[in-house]
């Protein structure tokens, strides 16, 4: 697949923070690339960086080909971005803010009409045109920035945390909008720090911490790729021999198995692949299952396996 | 080139239609410049009392009307500097340099449309002392309106070059006052440059100064045979020092905004 985002050897430095490190990550044309990490992690910089708003410290990134360092003129012309906070000053009107980008953006004045007050409808900010920004709320504020690239309809539409402040019904839709954009033909990148977002979005994922990526890959794979992620509990009626148990860890190669009176949990990669065998062994064995089940990793496992990260409290 | 000027008309817009915003300060502006060149303007002018050049009788009254619009000006431009601070503590900046625009396209748009948005609120007061002085002829009103024009867009030109460079709040408000206060006192706004030359280095200064040229080429436009002894160099010399200024300071927003300016930063 043709890279529409190859980032080669990025690094930012700002005084003596590094941001990003040493980053190197292609994303493909056509694809919703998922970027997540925790506040602070280089997710937004290396957005920035892409769209020509921040310049490397070193390396280079590559849009359809053309050089952030180089070509950023030409590099502009396939992005947009929605950034993380709303960009606009607190007198300004949500109708002009628009009507001027999808102008800048390349759209006549009557075009400019049409396409704006769609996509306000769309994103129910209609009503809110002629009022000032700053007496909108903050969902509205976010719906205005995310109504600049529906708008803009880019090559490349970047969004930055874009259902922060949304709530669940506008989350959806926002979701839905997005969709629709990359099947007109847009590559789309998403930084969020929301798993069920990049879950529901991405194509692929790439996780960053402390400016490094640290796992990259389809959300399957980045849960399969949790040594013992996936749990396959089992109830039993009566007792379970401890040399029953090392048998079963031995032949699907299981990374751990806790035996808790009559409740056996087996930590083990693939466990869809596994639990049929598991079964067979149980009912071998002699052993009545009174219930199974398989537990997969959520992308929140995966965050916290790839970034070391622990929730408060969290000893496991 | 066709799609290079769309852009820089919009960004040009970008500046120019915030003028409708400031409608009450344009309005308190304009009231506290008719008191100036009303009140304290017919004061002063008593108390300075140039001899006879054997003119019109043009006194300091009309050498001060100019001043007192240059000064004005001056400052107005200058004041585009601490709304660019705004945007760039409102994040604007970095939403510009992310539009599909050349850079050199915004520098320039945001440096013209700056200097017309200036140059506007600045049209009343204008239009306000020469009919004070009962100045008609279309043609040198066309050229002193040019003229300011250009000193506008140049000094919005200093005004980015200062904001951008320094990115911050806090040197932006001290590095203005102190220009501010340089340039308004260094000049012959109100002080004819023959009377400084008691001070050399105070005259070199209001000789080079642009706010210097700037109203001394008005006065040597609508006054030129009875103020020309407080002129220090020729109009035409004058008006190529504005022109000048305006091209340099605009072409030096252009290369920095280029080739140094990125978001982030600002504090």
């Amino acid at each position: 697949m043709e890279p529409a985002v190859e980032i080669v050897d990025l690094v930012k430095r700002f005084g003596n923070t590094i941001a990003v490190d040493k980053l190197n990550l292609s994303i493909y044309d056509g694809e919703i690339f998922g970027l997540l990490g925790p506040n602070g992690s280089g997710k937004s910089t290396t957005l920035l960086i892409i769209s020509t708003v921040y310049k490397p410290t070193s390396g280079d990134v590559y849009v359809y080909g053309k050089s952030v360092v180089k070509n950023s003129d030409e590099v502009r012309k396939y992005v947009g971005i929605a950034f993380q906070e709303p960009k606009a000053l607190w007198v300004d009107k949500p109708y002009e803010i628009l009507l001027w980008h999808a102008m800048v953006v390349g759209y006549s004045m009557s075009d400019a009409r049409k396409v704006v007050r769609q996509v306000m409808e769309d994103l129910g900010v209609w009503e809110y045109r002629n009022k000032m920004f700053s007496e909108l709320s903050g969902g509205n504020k976010k719906k205005v920035e995310l109504a600049k690239v529906f708008i803009q309809k880019p090559r490349l539409a970047i969004f930055d945390e874009p259902t922060a402040q949304l709530d669940v019904i506008t989350k959806h839709q926002v979701w839905n909008m997005i969709e629709d954009l990359r099947r007109n033909g847009s590559t789309i990148i998403v930084a969020t720090n929301e798993m069920s977002e990049a879950e529901r979005l991405s194509d692929r994922i790439g996780i960053m911490y402390r400016g490094k990526l640290r796992a990259l890959g389809t959300p399957e794979e980045l849960k399969d790729g949790i040594p013992g992620g996936d749990i396959i509990e089992i109830i039993v009626d009566g007792p379970v021999r401890e040399s029953f148990v090392e048998a079963i860890k031995n032949d699907i190669d299981a990374v751990r198995i806790d035996l808790k009176d009559a409740v056996i949990r087996i930590y083990v990669n693939k466990g869809e692949e596994k639990i049929a065998r598991v079964v067979d062994m149980f009912s071998r064995g002699g052993l009545k299952v009174r219930q199974i089940s398989l537990k997969e990793p959520t992308l929140d496992d995966v965050f916290f396996y790839y970034t070391g990260a622990k929730l408060a409290g969290d000893n496991n | 080139m066709r799609e290079d000027l769309r852009a820089l008309l919009l960004v040009t817009l970008w500046d120019v239609r915030k003028v409708a915003r400031y409608k009450v300060f344009l309005l308190m502006r304009f009231a506290w410049f008719i008191v100036q060149v009303s009140v304290f303007a017919v004061l002063i002018s008593y108390l300075v009392t140039i001899r006879s050049l054997g003119t019109s009788g043009i006194g300091y009254y009309e050498y001060y009307l100019f001043g007192a619009y240059t000064a004005l000006l001056f400052s107005i431009s200058m004041f585009r500097g601490y709304e660019i601070a705004e945007e760039f503590e409102e994040g604007i900046i970095e939403y510009q340099l992310s539009l599909p625009i050349k850079r050199r396209i915004l520098a320039i748009g945001r440096t013209i449309g700056g200097g017309i948005a200036s140059f506007i609120y600045t049209l009343p007061m204008m239009l306000f002392i020469l009919l004070l002085l009962g100045i008609t002829n279309p043609v040198l009103i066309a050229i002193a309106v040019l003229s300011a024009l250009a000193f506008s867009i140049g000094i919005v030109g200093l005004a980015i070059n200062i904001v951008f460079g320094l990115k911050s709040g806090d040197k932006t408000d001290i590095l203005f006052g102190v220009v501010d206060a340089l340039l308004v006192r260094l000049s012959t706004i109100f002080y004819p440059l023959p009377f400084l030359s008691v001070f050399p280095p105070y005259f070199y200064a209001a000789m080079y100064n642009p706010l210097s040229n700037m109203a001394d080429f008005l006065r040597a436009l609508f006054f030129f045979q009875d103020l020309k002894i407080f002129i220090h160099a020729p109009p035409e010399n004058l008006v190529s020092y504005i022109v000048g200024l305006s091209v340099g300071l605009s072409i030096l927003a252009m290369l920095f905004i280029e080739r140094r300016v990125e978001g982030g930063g600002w504090k």
